[in-house]
């Protein structure tokens, strides 16, 4: 497809035009920070921050979510949620449309798809903007990602000083930009120049290619019990991950009426793998801070063939107690890839007592 | 000797006397200016450890779960020495199982600047240990009261002001979980038959956990400020905690985490006590 240029000015007549017909969002300054927050007006966004606190997955699988009321002496008149409006998700960073194309396997693959998701997912336009300085935090490029990369939106958007390039990838998003002028051959080049410029300015180097392979006899290697001890278990590293998807199912009911809502789940927490037998498989807390790391680097790529970590680096910027991701994939690197098969037999997770 | 060397060389010494099991301390972390927990349970790890004002995390909240493994060496600043007090107090560690190394603390940053917490913070040296690392620091004047401006406030703008802080709550429970004062096997927002408080996010429910969690710290609370660090949305957590702690000396003349023989103060009964609340 073949790329547009548009001035500010243009971009933000478009945002205009979309509010009017749907709902736009685009990070927004709040506290020190950003979010993405619904806009009426290109002025109110901020698009120079790297990450928003939370990811926009937050936008197709919000935190708390009503699938349906109800009325108990009614069972049969269950009524599912108003269809979600439109929208346009502005400045979604190249590794957080990673993480949704990730959510789209899960809830929109092939085969059983999920309703909610679904039905904001096909509403939704996602307009990229590449990055151009990383922060200290990110690693797109340790796991497949780029800081211009394309995978998930529909339009992407390079700020090449004043003017953007927008790259159709999508009918979607060439429909946005369709009236706009064609990019010029040296807008181009520029684009491609930052791009370049923006991969080589990421420090992170860690390869995560032989990990898989290693994790998978990893379940019993006692380097989880040492690499876990920091973890609290909190869940902020998962409620702030683009590709952590669980939830738990709650109905909150006055009288006869009800609701039935869903609202984001951790791993981290013991409850999430409570039996109602009272057995709990996960209570030790190496063995939860051991389940995030496997999902990431082993379980999805069983589930859906690739790594569900999209080095965005919010869960190290979030972390309370200062634990880094890709520090705990070198030193896993490091131990697996020294430890003989005999070295795994010792199941020593129970380091430490649940909490 | 610098203080980073006399700590170093001491957790070596005590890990490989078999005095302790574990020495719990910090060690830098990947990112400028960061620091993350570390446990060190061989004397060559004692190496890579660190105290300085990147370390912020109160490490007593780790003992409910290593404290089976043996006898603990902790490093404590002012506050994390008022935690261990605390779990002293209320049977959840013995204090034959500890070996306090207390650390004089000038306060700990973040994102460069000094932490509220700290700001406002009275004890900067250990109130027990059982060796000093390093000098004690200088005792600082008193801070003025930072609840003044919320104090002025009416109770529905009080409300207000607490209402739009809880509402950025995403539940993750990071303030509970590096809380030390938090080793509950379960806690009441876990439970689920019945459901106690409500998993959403919508004001009521989010309140509900605040305040409940407030109250829960009642003269236990010392006001190490990890709450509030560890919130990855920024919720002022201590104004509830400050609130909480100013009403208990108010009332019954006590200060968390000071005195461990003394009961804690919601578990013991004075015929001084104020109760016009039952009048």
């Amino acid at each position: 497809m073949k790329a547009f240029i548009l001035s500010a000015e243009e971009l933000g007549r478009l945002v205009t035009e979309w509010a009017k017909s749907g709902a736009v969002y685009a990070p927004v300054k709040v506290k020190d920070w950003s979010e993405f927050r619904r806009i009426s007006s290109l002025a109110e966004a901020d698009l120079t921050r790297v990450n928003t606190k939370l990811s926009a997955r937050s936008l197709l699988f919000p935190q708390c979510e009503t699938m349906f009321r109800f009325e108990t002496s009614h069972p049969d008149k269950a009524q599912l949620a108003a269809e979600p409006v439109p929208q346009v998700i502005l400045g979604v960073r190249p590794c957080d449309a990673a993480g949704i194309a990730v959510l789209d396997k899960f809830f929109a693959g092939q085969g059983e798809t999920d309703t909610f998701y679904r039905r904001r997912r096909d509403k939704t336009i996602l307009v990229g903007l590449a990055c151009q300085v990383p922060d200290d935090t990110c690693f797109c490029t340790a796991v497949g990602g780029s800081p211009a990369g394309t995978r998930g939106l529909d339009l992407l958007l390079t700020d090449i000083g004043g003017h953007y390039v927008a790259e159709p990838l999508t009918e979607r998003g060439e429909a946005a930009v369709k009236d706009m002028n064609e990019a010029a051959a040296a807008d181009l080049a520029k684009k491609d120049e930052l791009a370049s410029k923006a991969t080589a300015a990421m420090a992170e180097r860690i390869d995560t290619r032989k990990l898989k392979e290693l994790l998978d006899t990893a379940d019993t290697n006692p380097v989880w019990g040492e690499l876990s001890l920091p973890c609290v278990n909190c869940g902020a590293c998962t409620f702030v991950c683009p590709t952590c998807h669980c939830f738990d199912i709650t109905d909150e009911t006055r009288k006869d009426k009800g609701a039935r809502i869903r609202v984001w789940d951790t791993c981290q927490s013991c409850m999430y793998s409570q039996h109602a037998s009272g057995h709990n498989p996960r209570l030790a807390p190496a063995a939860r801070f051991r389940n995030r790391t496997m999902d990431k680097f082993r379980y999805t790529v069983d589930q859906v063939g690739e790594v569900s970590c999209v080095g965005c680096g919010r869960c190290i910027r979030e972390c309370p107690a200062g634990i880094d991701i890709r520090e705990t994939v070198e030193r896993l690197m490091l131990a697996l890839g020294e430890q003989s098969a005999d070295a795994m037999q010792t199941a020593d997770c129970k380091m430490q007592k649940a909490k | 000797m610098s203080r980073e060397e006399q700590l170093r060389k001491r957790a070596k010494e005590l890990l490989a006397k078999k005095e302790v099991v574990m020495v719990i301390c910090y060690r830098a972390g990947k990112r400028p200016g960061t620091a993350t927990p570390a446990f060190v349970t061989r004397p060559d790890g004692a190496d890579s450890l660190v105290f300085d004002d990147r370390c912020g995390m109160n490490l007593a909240a780790y003992l409910p779960r290593v404290k089976h493994l043996g006898r603990i060496a902790v490093v404590a600043k002012g506050c994390d020495s008022r935690s261990l007090v605390t779990l002293l107090k209320e049977k959840q560690v013995t204090r034959d199982q500890l070996l306090i190394l207390g650390v004089g603390c000038e306060g700990v940053k973040e994102k460069g600047k000094l932490s509220d917490a700290c700001a406002t913070c009275a004890y900067p040296n250990p109130v027990i240990c059982d060796e000093m690392i390093g000098e004690k620091v200088t005792e600082p004047p008193p801070a003025p009261d930072p609840l003044a401006d919320f104090e002025k406030l009416t109770p529905d703008e009080r409300w207000q002001v607490l209402a739009d802080d809880v509402s950025r709550c995403i539940r993750c429970y990071a303030c509970r979980q590096v809380c030390p004062n938090c080793y509950c096997p379960t806690c009441f927002v876990d439970t689920n038959s019945p459901q106690w408080v409500g998993k959403t996010t919508a004001e009521s429910d989010n309140m509900m956990f605040h305040l409940m969690r407030a109250m829960h710290m009642a003269g236990r609370c010392v006001e190490c400020g990890s709450c509030s660090r560890g919130c990855p949305m920024g919720i002022d957590l201590m104004r509830f905690n400050r609130k909480v702690a100013k009403i208990v000396k108010e009332r019954f003349g006590a200060t968390a985490g000071l005195v461990p023989d003394e009961p804690p103060a919601l578990a013991a009964f004075d015929p001084g006590d104020k109760q016009e609340f039952i009048q």
